[in-house]
């Protein structure tokens, strides 16, 4: 039963988004009893809504808006990016959120340590991986092995690997907290037909709507958030689907649209008391965009692989994570198993004429490869806006700054060798590399904690270091990469946050 | 209508083909004189779709896959470029390009002095950006998947889990 709430009300916390990083704090706070209005840019799909039609699926799920430079992938739905990630769940590592420490300056990067560690944050994860259901923790039981996830612990063997799973996803294995065990359908990437794979549309979001505390608005686009005198937020202006313009006032507001649209509320929230755009004193927002090195390998295998058959992604390999400066670079990547349809095979495999149709001639036999590294921070890696170019709603377009840096390129060149070399063991014919394969849908660093508030937008809570009641929970947040997919990091950091949230408003301190 | 459509259809297989006979300058102009070009429609297909037209099939060159999925993802382009002035500009620039580069017009060209042609091009933006347009009109027609053995959709089926998803037989080692 939904709650609604009065425009004018501003003891209710505004949550913007309804992703892993909105759709979680808003659901937790709701449950402390926090009154909570979500605005959600987006529609609120069913079930029936998600089709088996990656292009389709796509225009429904997308946040496909002008946007200018290099391409990112962010989604414009209730549920956001949970509705097309792949529900790979690794925890980061100690040494993670001790980049700058354990790594030293690095050349052309803006490393930091986080400032909170992995000891911190671990009953966190232990939260949001229940909540997530992520298999093999928590006595939730093992996910099944696809055929391309026994090709590559195989070939993991064969290589000497050691640590290797089909599990840590949060894609049900058996049937849990009222969703159904998967089928292995395949087309994660499109949303999931069952609702097998965890996503805020069909957890977080009716769970807070069940508490009596929580309203979610859909197709509710903020476009700037208001402050008072003193500098504290007061509200989120927002457009409705016919272009007019609401202000929800707010005791507190939680800001989590994914990179682009966090850097642009904030940017074009600029005021007198915040000339250089909200809660950026530091001139920090909208750099140290991070997205990961990722790269895709493929081959021909001598038999049937028929990756299509299961989830798109079924399994991970660890030993490449750790940081072993003697590979020649900094920080470590994972390699996890990949299965796409044609339409992407053919653009991952590139070329053109006789040999790219002989790999798609042999689609059934392709055994699928990706690779998900840490990428250091750099300052020219970042959202500016060109202010002459609007897009539909009035809005500047976002431009995205992003190039490898060297480090990313020697984790490149060893990973790809490892991978070829992974799928040559099993009699893999004819390798394709391919650079970026993903890249754009994991984003980070624009509104980065730091400990020190000139490093960066936000502190060890997510809150920003200028307004005491305005935050940031996405993944804007990671003070550096790592290497790991990040959605688990982003639940348990909102999960953290919600509790901060309401401990300072117990002490009248919000 | 229907012979309309049929012709077009007729004479654009035959392009993507690159049989000589229509696909000639010549011989084109034997066939209109002939009596059987009373049946083909006004738009017989002209120079610059016979260009686009070989394109397609030597951008991806599967023998299994029907002419008609061809002349589909042809059709497609063409129409998708009469709404798109950037994308018609960029069809118009490479039938320039090609034309240029070869011994004589693209279309007129034996295969092998076409796949030449392409190959000299091949590190140009609109060789990529056309490319990128074939690809995903034509691996995400049906017929294609057929052809490939990828089935599609699979929810309507229940999924893989009792259809094979962890049959994989020809690994050295089996289970864990």
């Amino acid at each position: 039963m939904s709650q609604q709430f009065k425009l004018n009300d501003a003891s209710v916390v505004v949550v913007i988004g309804s992703g892993a990083g909105g759709g979680t704090v808003a659901n937790e706070l709701a449950q402390k009893g926090i009154d909570v209005v979500c605005l959600e840019a987006g529609k609120r799909l069913a079930l029936a809504d998600v089709v088996n039609d990656p292009g389709l699926m796509m225009q429904k799920l997308g946040w496909n808006d002008t946007r200018r430079g290099t391409p990112i992938y962010t989604c414009k739905t209730v549920g956001g990016t949970t509705m097309r990630w792949s529900g790979i769940t690794p925890r980061f590592q100690t040494h993670e959120f001790k980049a700058l420490s354990t790594y030293g300056e690095m050349p052309d990067t803006t490393l930091i340590d986080w400032p909170i560690t992995l000891e911190e944050l671990e009953p966190y994860y232990d939260k949001a991986e229940d909540k997530m259901g992520v298999t093999g923790t928590h006595g939730i039981p093992p996910s099944a092995e696809t055929n391309n996830y026994k090709l590559l612990k195989a070939a993991a063997k064969k290589l000497g690997y050691k640590e290797y799973t089909s599990t840590r996803t949060a894609i049900n294995s058996v049937a849990r907290d009222g969703r159904a065990a998967c089928r292995q359908i395949g087309f994660c990437h499109s949303g999931c037909a069952i609702g097998a794979k965890w996503s805020t549309l069909y957890t977080e979001v009716p769970k807070a709507e069940s508490t009596g505390h929580f309203e979610l608005r859909t197709e509710a686009m903020a476009v700037k958030v208001n402050h008072d005198d003193n500098g504290k937020v007061t509200g989120v202006v927002y457009a409705d689907n016919d272009g007019n313009l609401h202000e929800q006032k707010a005791r507190a507001v939680c800001v989590a649209g994914n990179v682009m649209e966090t850097t642009r509320l904030l940017h074009n929230s600029a005021s007198n008391l915040f000339s250089d755009g909200l809660a950026n004193s530091s001139g920090q927002l909208g750099r140290n965009y991070t997205r990961h090195m990722m790269f895709s390998t493929l081959a021909i295998m001598p038999g049937e692989v028929n990756f299509h058959r299961g989830t798109r992604q079924s399994g991970l390999l660890f030993d490449e994570q750790y940081h072993m400066p003697d590979r020649g670079f900094n920080g470590g990547y994972l390699i996890e198993t990949v299965a796409t349809d044609p339409v992407t095979v053919a653009a991952i495999v590139g070329g053109w004429g006789e040999s790219a149709a002989e790999y798609l001639d042999n689609y059934t036999r392709l055994g699928g490869l990706w690779v998900t590294g840490e990428d250091p921070p750099q300052a020219s890696n970042r959202i500016t806006f060109d202010e002459s170019e609007r897009d539909q709603i009035g809005l500047s377009v976002p431009t995205l700054h992003y190039t490898f840096h060297d480090n990313s390129m020697a984790m490149f060149e060893h990973g790809k060798k490892q991978c070829e070399a992974l799928l040559a063991s099993m009699s893999g014919q004819k390798p394709v590399t391919t650079l970026d394969v993903g890249g754009g849908c994991h984003n980070m660093g624009v509104a980065r904690m730091s400990a020190n508030k000139n490093d960066g937008v936000t502190n060890r809570w997510g809150q920003t270091h200028d307004i005491a009641n305005l935050f940031v929970t996405d993944g804007s947040l990671f003070s550096t990469s790592a290497a790991g997919n990040p959605t688990l990091t982003i639940v348990a950091l909102a999960i953290r946050q919600a509790d901060h949230i309401a401990d300072r408003m117990k002490r009248r301190e919000l | 209508m229907d012979t309309e459509v049929t012709s077009r259809r007729r004479f654009l297989v035959a392009a993507i083909a690159g049989s000589g006979a229509i696909a000639s300058g010549l011989n084109l102009t034997l066939i209109r004189s002939a009596s059987a070009w009373a049946e083909a429609p006004a738009d017989a297909p002209t120079d610059t779709t016979r260009t686009l037209a070989r394109m397609v099939r030597l951008y991806y060159p599967h023998d299994s896959v029907p002419d008609d999925v061809y002349v589909q993802t042809v059709d497609s382009i063409l129409s998708a470029a009469a709404s798109d002035v950037q994308l018609q500009e960029l069809l118009d620039g490479a039938y320039v390009a090609l034309d240029a580069v070869g011994a004589g017009r693209f279309a007129d060209l034996d295969t092998a002095a076409q796949l030449s042609a392409m190959t000299k091009l091949q590190d140009e933006g609109f060789f990529t950006a056309i490319k990128f347009q074939v690809l995903g009109r034509f691996y995400a027609h049906p017929e294609v998947w057929k052809a490939i053995n990828y089935p599609g959709s699979s929810v309507e089926h229940g999924g893989y889990v009792d259809r094979g998803f962890s049959d994989i037989d020809w690994l050295p080692e089996r289970g864990r």
